[in-house]
């Protein structure tokens, strides 16, 4: 009996695991099990990227995510035509193994301006860790493990068609929509209300 | 258009069933969504406020499932192809003035998550081409049967 309730989990559980794979917890915010996943795919480089950090991304953080009613997972999807976003992509995801992904990323969407245009991506990310860190997050960030990930987060937006930055896949168990472009917070919010019903 | 010449006939009647192909699949395409993803991509043009841009999400791929019947099955003929060649010309001037514009959003053309570029002119002035070219033969076709006293 208890081995076919688990075969019914499984069964039930696996289109939300084929949904969404290969999470990295480091980059991931809010509950496991809430009802509705947003993936962002995006470019530390990218202005419509910061744009997003700076304005609809906390906004969704305070009414879905601390809520459980939004898992949140970011990937990265470094674009061929930023020089310098590879690069920030490493650092940002060995910062995430050490649980600092949040500082790092906002320390690079914050001077955006400066370091794509001085390459001085390294003295942002630097500027929010400890000298410790510091020597994690160098040595990790040209990691196998680390470049992985990258390349992981890279294969999942081909995967979904996803050509532009930033891009969010809102999915509930199979059912998974990309919403690129402008985004409106009020539709989002919409969008997001009638999955999570 | 039954006077015409049979490659004429031909030449429409393929137009008629490209055209509503088309038109069936963008609607099924942003049906079988929620209203809301093709409300993103057409307020991502900015030129509606809100409550428009959500009238028109809920209410355009219908239409646009209507004309494609009307024009497989061939019923209203001319209202249907004038009807087609308007919502082409529209959908293509914004689409130009967007890309003209470097806009880098979903044209919202056949559900989400295709941005605009020089393909999805391509290919939304061709088939403005198209739908003119069928509004045409469709009133060239009446006139003929007029003069022929039907």
């Amino acid at each position: 009996m208890n081995m076919k309730l688990c075969a019914v989990a499984i069964a039930a559980l696996l289109p939300a695991v084929a949904a969404v794979p290969e999470i990295d917890p480091g980059k991931a915010m809010g509950n496991p099990s809430a009802p509705v996943t947003v993936q962002v795919f995006s470019d530390y480089e990218c202005p419509s990227c910061k744009l997003f950090h700076d304005t609809t991304l906390p906004t969704l953080m305070h009414d879905y995510v601390t809520s459980g009613k939004v898992y949140l997972v970011y990937r990265d999807f470094p674009l061929p035509m930023h020089k310098y976003s590879r690069q920030a992509a490493g650092y940002a995801c060995a910062a995430a193994h050490l649980g600092l992904y949040q500082p790092v990323a906002d320390a690079l969407f914050k001077n955006q301006a400066s370091w794509s245009n001085s390459g001085k991506v390294w003295e942002t990310v630097a500027s929010v860790l400890s000298e410790n860190q510091q020597k994690k997050v160098q040595t990790m960030s040209v990691s196998p493990d680390v470049l992985g990930e990258i390349q992981r987060d890279e294969a999942a937006a081909h995967r979904e068609n996803i050509n532009s930055t930033p891009t969010l896949i809102v999915s509930r168990g199979a059912k998974k929509y990309p919403v690129a472009g402008g985004m409106n917070y009020v539709l989002l919010q919409k969008l997001i209300d009638e999955l999570a019903k | 258009m039954s006077s015409q010449s049979k490659p004429f006939r031909i030449a429409a009647l393929l137009l008629r069933f490209a055209l509503g192909i088309i038109f069936l699949y963008a609607a099924w395409t942003k049906l079988s969504q929620p209203w809301e993803l093709f409300a993103m991509a057409i307020d991502s043009y900015g030129l509606l406020p809100l409550r428009w841009v959500e009238f028109v999400a809920r209410t355009l791929p219908w239409f646009e499932a209507v004309i494609g019947v009307l024009l497989i099955a061939g019923i209203f003929l001319r209202t249907a192809a004038v009807a087609t060649s308007l919502l082409l010309a529209v959908f293509f001037s914004l689409m130009v003035r967007a890309y003209a514009k470097g806009m880098q959003i979903n044209c919202g053309c056949f559900g989400a998550g295709e941005v605009i570029s020089w393909k999805t002119l391509l290919r939304d002035g061709s088939m403005l081409a198209a739908a003119l070219a069928l509004a045409s033969m469709s009133f060239f076709g009446r006139r003929k049967k007029s003069a022929a006293g039907y």
